[in-house]
């Protein structure tokens, strides 16, 4: 919304205080607003205002042939694009019949994986200054640089990877590509007690996140929340093993979950995340030099493809949570609708407005924050 | 699970221990630009030496971003495929994705390894750029993303065509392909990206890009309907047509190019005859013009006219000194390369719009040219080419030395000759291959083996003929013997034909290129056989003209002189097809064309002059 | 933690006999974590009830809308899982394009309430009994409701924007010699053919 166009404040209470908080803060990553009413410290009630970053993605895609629409996807999630690339590519190859290359199975784990541990560590960097601890977070944005580095070397991209295709993947790995992986993955594991000394036994942040945006696990359940937010309340779900996709299932992980439901949860969850990640990363090195083979299924010319009519539901354990992709074919060369579910469509918009009704107003960036919300996945 | 217990509540002096870092060098980058990864997605380089100009990349763009720009003095070949544009890039619209790259048929985009481009917003222009082999600013960052086996996008393999074996075939005259099947025929033609290099240079310029894209959505009748409206011999141009097309095919810049003409065949045989008819009818005009055109000659320029004339409402009537209709498609080329009926279905076809055809009526006997132009307002000669040339060596007069094209026309005719039990074949084109093959053939089913010699002037690699028809040949027992330039013929004493005589050439043409082959007599073979066949060109008989308007049509060096639109000297008389333009089916459709709306439009000049 | 662990064979086996109870459905399996229902706009509400009450059926993970103008309709598919059974159930309804009414599910799944907000911002289809129809993300359009096939967004752009007008000196230099631009981007836009 234009500021021009922002409703009128009420005249309230001497006491209370309507707030437009946003749309461009670091309480969440990208344009997004909160609008909240205060009363003293305060939130009395809270509404989420979103459509900053809409480009109208579900409609352009209808417009694109079914190869040209790799270059849009990951735009919809800037800080972890690749689950959309992948998810998006589930769908065209399940409504083709195409069956995936194992080893572009395998690459894909391996991208999912790294883009992963990139998110989690925005997420460390991004919690930790919505507390005013700044260094975390510039350790978190070098850190993920660090991955970004590795996107650019295999798929020519640092941000918007465009790796991943219909029926596999791009390009096959760079020469010595496994290696400099590992080095990167002995790197953050040697960092993870920087991060623990600044963060997660640092005292204060203990104590800032501890209680902040707690909610029950039949809370999470009701209000639709997925993901890490959700295996803070409890509950070990997880799409990549309990829906397993691609090579998950012959994978060696565990699921983390916390109790408590609060900030400080959410963030203990990620932190034990990144491990996972780094422990599937390491089979994935492992393995990849043994499984030979093509990196994309043939695929007929881009420009005359048409998909079989049908209609598929593609998952994925994105680091946000359950994202899906809707898409229905009418046997053109295009997709006829798309409709992507991002897990932030819940947490930034009902989850949000629960949690941060009745908070302080301080906790309220912390709030967004915690629950890892990605703007664009609202707009699309 | 976690490692850290959610109870844990940590320490304040945990986050001291990072004062450790003051103790560590600090990280310094260079200010130096720094060069991307060798993968990297940067600017776009385009080697203007491998690009034709396709615009594939402009297709594949999902972003709008890439606009083709004509270069004067670029190379311009229709014939090759060759475009004198390039790509021009969108920089404010480009999202670096690649995908050009990873689709361009002749490989020759790439991104280079260069990260920065910005500008003030007066030089906003710089945003929009030409790519050549420099780079975006000119500087040696080296290329990037390009083109990887694994991540071609374009499919270099055509659809492989299925083909009786070289035993199944050799001893009769069954077409060799099958043609292809709906899921061949949509795969072949879903490889297609619509470039339209085909479309250029066909020399009827055939709508292959549409019909091509209709048989992949399964539009056959719209593929049969895009065909005719440029070419009735439609049967005869779907097998055994010279596909320039194929040869300008941007696909076949690296890959193999899309069978085009191998489509055109499945759509033609996909429809039902009758309904093909009524396609071919449509635009065909409602009421007659009352114009009458008479048209010597039956075959693909002298028919395609027709059609064309027709179709105007112009009463046509083809005079057709042979047997039937169809000329060199039917009395030159063998069956099992195109099956007579197939013939058949083009000319009922021809027929059915009206045009009338009188077989064996030999103009200059049987009715002269100046009973024709009295009895019609147009006449058009398109004779064709069918008397075979001679090599006038030593002896080749002898009654054992036939012309390939009289051999041809006796085998479709079925009339009996004596069958050679050993023939030598001089020429290297594809009536050569014909005839070699013919024979070959027939020899198989009376003799019960082969022994057929092909020698030509020209190195096999040079060979005119078409190389699937050498390839063919050769898979049928046929020998081949390059670099053989004929001297004579070989006479026993008792006056029989015993071989040939040929030295070893050593060069065709003089250094002006002219056509003056030089031999070295030490490099002598005698190939033994009873007889020779000349195949070494054909040339047309004009002695239908008679001697009055021989004498008073304009020539030039021998042959009818016409202007662009093939009318002769004369006002009413028009020449088309092979005997003014050669050489072969798809040319001279494209004459036949040519020459009816030229035809055509005389007629509606004479509208306003010379009442009916 | 994890409630249950179910095997695909009796989990496909109980959905199915559970779902007996909903007159006039059809089931189909798309793999062994995929059911497909299809069933009449009536019976959705018990349905959501039947599984939510009776199978673990507490994740509505999203409902999206098709339009089919042809056919004059709106397609609504409820994306359910159950964290028991770890089945994925996809439930198709038709509704008529017009008036484009339907209920709303939010006293089952409060989730519904975006999903409805955005459904009805976008194709403009009202849902009785939501919380908030009120838009979110449109908030400055006035137009037609954005994703119905009969909004043309791209002849909208062409419409509200101009093409960027570069004048590089290249191209002059070009067209100088009697070359220049041949086909611009938006000139095969439509049907991919100059």
């Amino acid at each position: 919304m234009r500021p021009e166009n922002y409703p009128s404040v009420s005249q309230p209470p001497s006491n209370e205080f309507e707030l437009f908080y946003g749309p461009n803060h670091p309480g969440i990553e990208g344009n997004y607003a909160l609008k909240v009413r205060v009363h003293g410290d305060e939130v009395t009630s809270a509404r989420a205002d979103g459509g900053y970053l809409h480009r109208g993605f579900e409609k352009l895609m209808e417009g694109r042939l079914w190869i040209q629409n790799i270059a849009l996807v990951p735009r919809i999630c800037v800080p972890d694009p690749v689950p959309m690339e992948v998810c998006y590519s589930l769908a065209v190859e399940e409504l083709g019949g195409i069956e995936v290359p194992l080893r572009a199975q395998w690459i894909r784990v391996m991208q999912l994986e790294l883009s992963r541990i990139a998110a989690h560590l925005f997420f460390f960097g991004g919690h930790a200054a919505t507390t005013g601890m700044y260094t975390p977070m510039f350790w978190g944005i070098t850190d993920r640089d660090l991955i970004l580095d590795l996107f650019e070397e295999l798929s020519g991209g640092r941000v918007y990877h465009i790796y991943n295709i219909p029926g596999g993947v791009r390009r096959d790995l760079p020469p010595g590509y496994l290696e400099r992986v590992s080095k990167t993955l002995d790197y953050l594991e040697s960092r993870l007690p920087d991060y623990d000394n600044l963060l997660f036994t640092n005292k204060v942040f203990v104590h800032r996140a501890t209680g902040i945006g707690a909610m029950t696990q039949e809370q999470a359940l009701d209000w639709g929340v997925t993901g890490p937010n959700l295996r803070a309340t409890g509950l070990a779900f997880d799409v990549r093993r309990d829906d397993p996709y691609l090579v998950y299932d012959q994978l060696d992980f565990d699921i983390p979950v916390e109790a408590a439901g609060d900030a400080w949860a959410r963030s203990l969850v990620r932190r034990s995340e990144l491990k996972e990640s780094l422990r599937i990363l390491r089979q994935v090195v492992a393995k990849l030099p043994h499984i030979d083979g093509a990196i994309r299924a043939p695929i007929p010319n881009p420009l005359a493809w048409n998909l079989p009519a049908g209609d598929v539901y593609t998952r994925v354990e994105s680091s946000k949570g359950e994202l899906a992709y809707y898409v229905v074919s009418n046997g053109g060369d295009k997709p006829y609708r798309v409709h992507v579910r991002g897990p932030s469509a819940m947490h930034a918009v009902q989850v949000l407005e629960h949690l941060a009704t009745g908070a302080r107003i301080e906790d309220v960036a912390q709030i967004m924050f915690s629950l890892d919300a990605c703007p664009p996945e609202v707009d699309r | 699970m976690s490692d850290i217990d959610y109870k844990d509540r940590g320490s304040l002096l945990n986050p001291l221990k990072s004062w450790a870092f003051f103790g560590r060098p600090p990280v310094t980058e260079p200010l130096e630009p720094r060069a991307a990864s060798a993968n990297y997605r940067g600017f776009h380089v385009n080697d203007w030496e491998k690009c034709v100009g396709c615009s594939t990349c402009q297709k594949v763009c999902d972003n709008a971003a890439i606009t083709m720009v004509r270069i004067p003095g670029l190379p311009v070949d229709p014939v090759k495929g060759v475009r004198d544009e390039r790509p021009a890039i969108d920089y404010g619209r480009c999202c670096w994705c690649g995908l050009c790259v990873d689709i361009c048929p002749t490989g020759s985009l790439a991104l280079s390894r260069e990260y920065v481009h910005t500008c003030t917003e007066e030089q906003i222009s710089s945003y929009f750029v030409l790519p050549d082999s420099s780079g975006m600013h000119g500087k040696p960052y080296g290329l990037g993303w390009a083109k990887t086996a694994d991540a071609d996008l374009v499919d270099l393999e055509r659809q492989a065509m299925r083909e009786l074996e070289p035993e199944q075939r050799i001893g009769n005259f069954a077409e060799i392909v099958a043609g292809y099947d709906d899921q061949q025929a949509l795969l072949e033609a879903s490889r297609c990206v619509q470039c339209g290099m085909c479309h250029d240079a066909c020399p009827t310029h055939m709508h292959a890009p549409e019909y091509i894209r209709a048989i992949w959505q399964g539009q056959i009748e719209e593929a049969v309907h895009l065909i005719y409206e440029t070419n009735p011999f439609a049967h005869v141009c779907g097998r055994v047509c010279t596909r320039r097309c194929e040869t300008a095919c941007s696909i076949g810049k690296r890959g193999e190019p899309i069978a085009i003409r191998w489509l055109k065949r499945y759509a033609m045989d996909a429809v039902p005859h009758e309904r093909i008819k009524q396609i071919a009818a449509a635009g065909k005009a409602t009421t007659a013009s009352g114009r009458r055109v008479a048209i010597v000659g039956a075959g693909p320029a002298g028919l395609t006219a027709a059609f064309d004339l027709a179709k105007k409402g112009h009463a046509v009537t083809v005079f057709e000194a042979l047997a039937q209709p169809g000329g060199m498609t039917r009395w030159g080329i063998p069956e099992y390369r195109l099956p007579y009926d197939r013939i058949d279905r083009d000319i009922d076809v021809i027929r059915s719009v009206g045009v009338d055809i009188r077989c064996n009526v030999r103009i200059g006997q049987d009715i002269s040219l100046e009973q024709l132009r009295d009895g019609h307002d147009a006449v058009l000669i398109a004779l064709g080419l069918q008397q075979g040339r001679q090599t006038r060596i030593p002896h080749s007069e002898h009654e054992k030395v036939f012309r390939a094209v009289d051999l041809l026309n006796k085998i479709t005719a079925g009339e009996p000759f004596e069958l050679p039990h050993c023939a030598v074949v001089i020429g290297g084109g594809n009536v050569a291959m014909d005839i070699a093959r013919s024979l070959a053939r027939m020899q198989k089913q009376q003799y019960g083996q082969v022994d057929v010699v092909v020698t030509a002037l020209e190195d096999q690699q040079h060979f005119m003929a078409d190389p699937d028809e050498i390839k063919e040949a050769l898979e049928e027992g046929i020998v081949i013997r390059d670099n053989c330039g004929p001297q004579g013929c070989e006479i026993s004493a008792g006056g029989k034909l015993i071989g040939l005589k040929t030295w070893k050439v050593l060069s065709i043409f003089d250094q002006h290129n002219r056509f003056a082959p030089s031999y070295d007599p030490a490099g002598e073979t005698i190939h033994a056989c009873d007889t020779v066949i000349e195949a070494i060109g054909q040339f047309s008989d004009t002695s239908l003209l008679g001697d009055a308007l021989t004498e008073s049509l304009e020539w030039n060096r021998g042959r009818l002189k016409i202007d662009a639109a093939g009318r002769t000297s004369e006002s009413w008389l028009w020449a088309a097809g092979d005997m003014v333009n050669g050489p072969d089916v798809v040319t001279a459709v494209a004459d036949g064309h040519r020459v009816a709306a030229s035809i055509h439009a005389a007629m509606a000049v004479m509208e306003k002059t010379k009442p009916v | 933690m994890k409630l249950t662990t179910a095997t695909p064979n009796n989990v496909s086996a109980s959905l199915e006999f559970l779902l007996q109870e909903i007159p006039g459905l059809r089931t189909k399996w798309a793999g062994p974590r995929r059911l497909r229902v299809d069933l009449s706009a009536e019976t959705l509400p018990a349905l959501l009830a039947l599984l939510k009450g009776r199978a673990g059926y507490v994740h509505l993970s999203a409902i999206s809308c098709v339009d089919w103008p042809e056919q004059s309709e709106f397609e609504l598919v409820y994306h359910l899982w159950s964290y028991e059974l770890n089945v994925l159930v996809k439930a198709h309804i038709r509704i008529p394009r017009d008036p484009g009414v339907y209920l709303s599910v939010y006293d089952l799944y409060h989730p519904a309430a975006f999903f409805e907000r955005d459904i009805h911002e976008m194709f403009g289809l009202y849902f009785e009994g939501s919380p908030d129809m009120g838009k979110f993300i449109l908030t400055e359009w006035d137009g037609p409701p954005p994703m119905r096939k009969e909004f043309d967004s791209e002849a909208w752009v062409m419409n509200q924007f101009e093409w960027q007008d570069y004048r590089p000196d290249w191209l002059a230099e070009i067209e100088a010699r009697g070359g220049g631009i041949t086909t611009r981007p938006q000139d095969i836009r439509k049907d991919g053919k100059p």
